[in-house]
């Protein structure tokens, strides 16, 4: 009987946990830190996992590192092997919450709205308190996009001196999510 | 001059394989020799049981992966729920749902949000059935 019970639960917590999520496997992080007249610093992520609860706000992603791609597959490499150190810190995650959403209020039309949350990379977290995300909605599909600047040193990454000056210490972060009305979870 | 011819070979052989070094090919997944042949529910029962270990064992290595398509899209396949495949090349596949493949992908990592095992520059190897 008190089986019974649990299982009844869980189903029902399972059918309310199953409502409103939107979720996209394919999501877009790209990252820059060119400096002009040395080889492009760039890479780009396309199957970033990301979900967003639009009951309240509430929204994670995560990208697996080793799937950051760039053009240069040396830079690749010592991105992996030096800096981001994937072998020992595979994940980037954020999670976070975008303040006042309402599911309700959006349209074709981007609107803007701040997100606050926490982004995990090497090992490192830093909060983000008011970040700018435009956030649009297509029948099933929520479009969330932004951008923002970080610094290597935030994630206790080091930059030797070598390559220093190829490397802007501002680096550019975009990201672009399209996320899909899902019904059923698992 | 003799000598100068040489130091000018010597200097272009130099610089050739620094440029080789610099300029290197990314790996291509498929003409690797895949490291492990696994079927899907042994490499999810694997990361369920074993998360830490698992991944030092199978990350960024090249795997060939049976299962069954539950899944599929232009860009990615899944396999048996929890096996994501980023294809190399973007292709229509949906004639293929619920087929039995064989894949060969790069291992990635394991994705805890979605509790999914997720490899990228995938090739369909075998169609079963």
């Amino acid at each position: 009987m008190k089986n019974l019970i649990i299982y009844f639960l869980l189903c029902f917590s399972c059918s309310l946990v199953s409502q409103n999520k939107y979720i996209t496997k394919t999501g877009n992080i790209n990252f820059e830190a060119s400096v002009p007249a040395f080889e492009e610093v760039k890479a780009e992520h396309k199957i970033v996992t990301a979900i967003l609860n639009s009951d309240n706000g509430e929204f994670a992603a995560l990208a697996l590192v080793k799937g950051f791609r760039f053009k240069n597959a040396l830079m690749e490499e010592h991105f992996n092997e030096n800096y981001a150190e994937s072998d020992t810190y595979p994940k980037a995650t954020f999670k976070g919450k975008i303040i006042d959403f309402d599911l309700s209020n959006l349209n074709l039309q981007a609107s803007s709205f701040v997100i606050k949350g926490e982004l995990t990379f090497h090992g490192k977290t830093i909060q983000f308190d008011n970040l700018d995300i435009l956030i649009s909605k297509n029948k099933d599909i929520i479009s969330i996009s932004g951008s923002f600047k970080t610094k290597a040193a935030d994630f206790d990454i080091k930059i030797p001196k070598i390559v220093r000056s190829k490397i802007a210490k501002n680096i550019e972060v975009t990201f672009n999510y399209l996320l899909k009305r899902k019904l059923k979870f698992n | 001059m003799r000598k100068y011819l040489t130091l000018l070979i010597l200097l272009m052989l130099v610089v050739i394989t620094a440029y080789n070094y610099l300029y290197q090919a990314h790996r291509n997944i498929e003409t690797e020799t895949p490291e492990f042949v696994v079927s899907s529910q042994s490499l999810f029962q694997q990361f369920a049981k074993n998360p830490s270990n698992s991944e030092i064992k199978y990350l960024n290595k090249t795997i060939d992966v049976s299962g069954v398509i539950s899944e599929v899209n232009k860009q990615y396949l899944v396999l048996n729920d929890n096996i994501f495949c980023k294809l190399e090349k973007p292709h229509d596949l949906s004639n293929l749902a619920e087929d039995r493949i064989l894949i060969r992908g790069r291992l990635i990592g394991y994705d805890d949000l979605l509790n999914e095992i997720k490899l990228d520059q995938c090739v369909i190897l075998k169609q079963f059935n």
